[in-house]
């Protein structure tokens, strides 16, 4: 079953908060398999303008940083404002992309953002982020900028499953081809289900026996 | 056809004439400017003194070409699908199936004015199969403590009867005891049966048919009506009155009929052998519920009761408002997932109403046969102050402990 990455539902959303406050237009990238391609028929059924489409094979997912250079090879002088991504993904527990991207355009990054305001003709962004312990940071970033979005200013918008059939029925998404110089430097090795790990062992006894003991299975695992 | 605007000698706007052609061509969607404008609906509403628009408002503001006014108002959410309309309207017109939810199909695709509420539990439905966001997967997870053997039929596998468990049942852990308790029950009395596993999804009703998520309910029709047509049986049960009316109604529209029946009517059928096994006395009073898609929607009122009375020692007695005149729920039509947006505009929930009226009986159990009612009035007991004196129960839950079957896993 796909499920688009949450928090990339929500930099599809900023986006298009973006688009009704201040008349942008949102280009829709989507990357993966070809059933990511359902996620691109639902963003433009929601209100993005255009929709690309980069075929990344199951073995090279790991990588972000050739995805990072795939998605550049688009990106670079084509004039954007802003890029929005998910701050992270949620299947690898990633956040990396969004900095790799901006490295690669040579570009301001900062993500964790929970709102984004880009008036029209302004050179700057003021984007919010959420700090641990109930502060949040005001922020303004130069323009054109890579923005990482944690969660948009409104939950994503739901838009009718006849819409988004509609729209999968038109699609017309332009391919991004592979980049093609760029090394590899995450290599998958192999792919398992989790091993089940070994047991706990609980030790009981005296404060000292339970010291001895801990002290004696840390120098058996040569760790003290 | 003749066109609105030339029916009534007004010019509609053009959304509203557009409106309009696509309910005509809806099954029975003609009869929506049958309207005589009497306010038999607007005054049986159990929520219409809290619209802006009442049904009869509603068609007056089309036929006036106001649809606009319409989309700008919480009132068409605020309908909780309990037919009390549709049923007096003396001109047979479709007010829930065609003017509310065709109404709410437009504001959903227009995206003006749906709850916030109303659209994570489509999103969910859209993603899962079922309004919670739980994984297909756990769907049969509660067969574990059921106790007894619960068939998960493959593709390709027949039994007698494929029990359609549904979303609450299935996930809601309040639910699973009502759940297992029928499981039991087909055990004991020998019934060839299966479920689908992980491949049922949502049947459809709650969130969409009358809910405007014509396109939700499309794609749940779909992949359901294949799941079911690989599977050989010959009876298919359901226990949500919902999924009842979905099977019923909306499948065979579609093009599949369904053998479907709901569980208190195939276990009436059942009802002189249940009898002769239950052993064990319940000396209570009992007030039943009747659910607003299995009575006014359905016209089954007597299969709970009559399986309700077969109990040794239980005492039926009803409601003032009972049978074709029950009070909703609530649950209806979205609205179990409305609930704050609806109490926002009424202030007086229907399920507190529907316990204080049970707990006026002198009842102390109040029996229902849908599973949305269980949390729903639970909650609205402990909300009106009847704890420890009123119980919420369904019928197959009373049935197993009259059977001896309730209790941890056997």
């Amino acid at each position: 079953m796909y499920v688009t990455n949450e928090a990339d539902e929500h930099a599809l959303e900023q986006a298009l908060i973006l688009k009704g406050r201040d008349g942008a237009h949102v280009v829709a990238i989507s990357s993966g398999g070809d059933e990511a391609r359902a996620a691109l028929a639902s963003a433009v059924a929601k209100g993005a303008d255009e929709a690309y489409f980069a075929p990344v094979p199951f073995a090279s997912r790991a990588d972000n940083h050739h995805l990072a250079a795939t998605l550049a090879s688009v990106m670079k002088g084509a004039g954007y404002d802003l890029i929005l991504t998910g701050v992270w993904a949620s299947d690898q527990l990633d956040a990396g992309l969004g900095g790799l991207l901006a490295a690669e355009l040579g570009l301001p990054y900062v993500g964790g953002l929970t709102s984004v305001s880009a008036p029209a003709e302004s050179a700057k962004a003021t984007v919010r982020k959420e700090f641990p312990g109930g502060r949040l940071g005001v922020m303004e970033v130069d323009l054109p900028a890579v923005l990482g979005i944690q969660s948009a200013e409104n939950p994503p918008r739901y838009v009718p499953v006849s819409k988004v059939m509609q729209a999968k029925r038109s699609l017309q998404a332009q391919t991004i081809p592979p980049a093609a110089s760029h090394e590899a430097r995450v290599h998958l090795r192999k792919l398992t289900k989790p091993e089940a790990a070994t047991r706990a062992e609980m030790i009981s006894g005296s404060p000292e026996e339970v010291a001895d003991r801990l002290v004696r299975i840390l120098r058996e695992r040569g760790v003290a | 056809m003749m066109s609105a605007d030339v029916e009534n000698g007004m010019v509609p706007s053009d959304a509203t004439s557009e409106f309009l052609r696509r309910v005509y061509e809806l099954p029975a969607g003609e009869r929506l400017l049958s309207c005589i404008q009497c306010g038999m609906c607007s005054g049986s509403c159990p929520l219409g003194y809290a619209m802006e628009y009442t049904p009869r408002k509603m068609i007056a503001a089309l036929r006036a070409g106001r649809i606009e006014d319409l989309y700008r108002s919480a009132s068409v959410w605020l309908c909780v699908s309990c037919y009390n309309c549709t049923y007096r309207c003396p001109s047979g017109v479709p007010i829930t199936d065609r003017l509310i939810g065709s109404l709410r199909g437009d504001m959903l695709s227009r995206g003006v004015g749906v709850p916030a509420e109303l659209q994570a539990a489509f999103e969910k439905t859209t993603r899962y199969g079922n309004p919670f966001g739980e994984s297909p997967k756990k769907r049969p997870d509660w067969t574990k403590e059921a106790g007894v053997d619960v068939r998960v039929l493959e593709e390709g596998d027949s039994a007698e009867v494929l029990w359609w468990v549904g979303c609450f049942p299935s996930y809601n852990k309040r639910n699973q005891r009502d759940t297992i308790a029928l499981a039991r029950i087909l055990s004991a009395l020998g019934v060839d049966f299966g479920i689908m596993g992980s491949d049922e999804r949502c049947s459809g009703d709650i969130p969409c048919t009358s809910q405007g998520e014509e396109g939700l309910f499309f794609s749940l029709y779909e992949h359901n009506s294949d799941q079911l047509r690989n599977r050989k049986f010959k009876d298919l049960l359901v226990g949500d009155p919902h999924a009842y009316n979905a099977f019923k109604k909306e499948y065979p529209r579609l093009g599949t009929p369904l053998p479907v029946r709901h569980y208190t009517q195939y276990l009436a059928g059942w009802s002189p052998e249940l009898r002769r096994v239950m052993k064990k006395e319940l000396r209570a009073k009992v007030t039943y519920h009747d659910a607003c898609c299995l009575g006014r929607r359905n016209a089954e009122y007597e299969a709970p009761r009559v399986l309700l009375e077969s109990v040794p020692g239980l005492q039926l007695v009803e409601m003032p408002r009972n049978r074709e005149n029950a009070l909703c729920c609530g649950g209806g039509g979205g609205g179990n997932w409305l609930d704050s947006f609806i109490w926002q505009r009424t202030r007086v929930p229907l399920p507190m109403q529907r316990v204080q009226e049970a707990a006026k009986t002198g009842a102390q159990i109040l029996a229902v046969s849908c599973p949305l009612e269980v949390p729903r009035f639970e909650d609205a007991v402990k909300t009106a102050g009847l704890e420890g004196r009123l119980g919420v129960r369904d019928v197959s839950d009373i049935l197993a402990e009259a059977l001896g079957l309730s209790g941890g896993p056997s």
